[in-house]
């Protein structure tokens, strides 16, 4: 029986890949990390808005999902749900690596400066842009204009009210826009 | 040629969104390292809760004291280096006798003591400036982070 070349040697599909990681196969997870690392890493860059951190957080993912892989049944598509994963633990991982003393004193967070986010590699204009919002306008921003998440679902996720959800996406547009125009 | 307006702007940079983006570190090793080997990821994780639960008691402590007294701004940063000083100790104790990743940490460490102090020196003058106050917070967490990360790496990475 002659074998169809094309065939034998394409790689694994995703969902053949999801089936072995779920028996143990570390190879196949290897290739899913490969197929996804670059969509994790943009996501959690854009909400940590630091590249270390950005990076921790991208290996925390993995190593949870290489848990948490089991639970994935197939009713959403695969990236949805590591979408979903991933908006999870970025935002667990701020607030657990939150400085101590802005606990105290209460400071918000601002973003990356402008040299550091030309220095980041693979940034388009608005990333850029976004990467400078100060912590809670990025985040809801991110989440609602970038990611598609209802602000019902970004208060949940952040624990803050609708409203404001609705106040930091409003601020993030403003800051957006007087940047991007004095550029 | 004249740059779009913001809405425009924003519309086309949303729609054409490239998701990617690759980190610049090879970070399959730390993950590998960290799945192939549960107990080491555990033993390593279980220093945390322990300083979280310090770091959360401290900082209720402080809470509680300065909404009891109302501390004016210059009693906070007299308060943060009080709760750093505990808290650098406490972890300089704990990994005394761990072996550090680099050798100059103690260097990069007495850099920060030097920032920490030139901050100290300018809230002198200006004890309510929220800018220096957060510079001070910045060099306190720095010296925290130097001290964890030399230590106890959360995930190695090659």
């Amino acid at each position: 029986m002659l074998i169809d070349a094309k065939e034998a040697f394409a790689p694994p599909s995703e969902d053949a890949l999801i089936a072995q990681v779920k028996m143990g196969d570390q190879h196949a997870y290897a290739q899913l990390y490969t197929l996804h690392v670059k969509r994790v890493y943009g996501l959690c860059l854009r909400l940590l808005a630091d590249k270390e951190h950005a990076e921790d957080a991208t290996q925390e993912v993995f190593v949870q999902l290489w848990h948490k892989i089991a639970s994935f049944e197939g009713q959403s598509q695969f990236s949805t749900w590591l979408h979903s994963v991933t908006s999870n633990i970025a935002i667990s991982y701020l607030r657990k690596h939150k400085n101590w003393l802005q606990k105290v004193v209460s400071f918000e967070q601002s973003g990356m400066d402008e040299q550091s986010t030309t220095d980041c590699q693979g940034l388009n204009g608005l990333d850029k842009l976004v990467l400078r919002l100060p912590e809670r306008a990025r985040m809801v921003f991110v989440l609602h204009a970038i990611e598609g998440y209802r602000h019902e679902e970004i208060a949940t996720m952040l624990g803050m009210a609708v409203g404001s959800s609705k106040s930091q996406y409003h601020r993030a547009k403003q800051l957006l826009k007087e940047w991007y125009e004095n550029e | 040629m004249s740059k779009p307006d913001f809405e425009t702007f924003l519309a086309e940079s949303l729609s054409n969104s490239e998701a990617h983006i690759a980190p610049e570190k090879e970070l399959w090793q730390g993950i590998e390292k960290a799945i192939s080997n549960p107990a080491v990821e555990q033993r390593q994780s279980s220093v945390w809760p322990k300083l979280v639960g310090i770091a959360a008691c401290s900082v209720a402590a402080l809470l509680s004291v300065q909404l009891v007294f109302t501390r004016p701004a210059h009693d906070t940063s007299v308060a943060m280096s009080d709760f750093f000083a505990e808290q650098k100790q406490t972890l300089l104790v704990q990994y005394q006798n761990q072996p550090a990743l680099t050798d100059n940490w103690q260097q990069q460490l007495a850099e920060l003591e030097d920032a920490e102090r030139a901050i100290k020196q300018a809230l002198e003058n200006e004890p309510e400036n929220s800018a220096l106050l957060k510079m001070l917070a910045q060099v306190y967490q720095q010296q925290l982070d130097l001290i964890n990360k030399v230590h106890a790496p959360k995930w190695q990475t090659i």
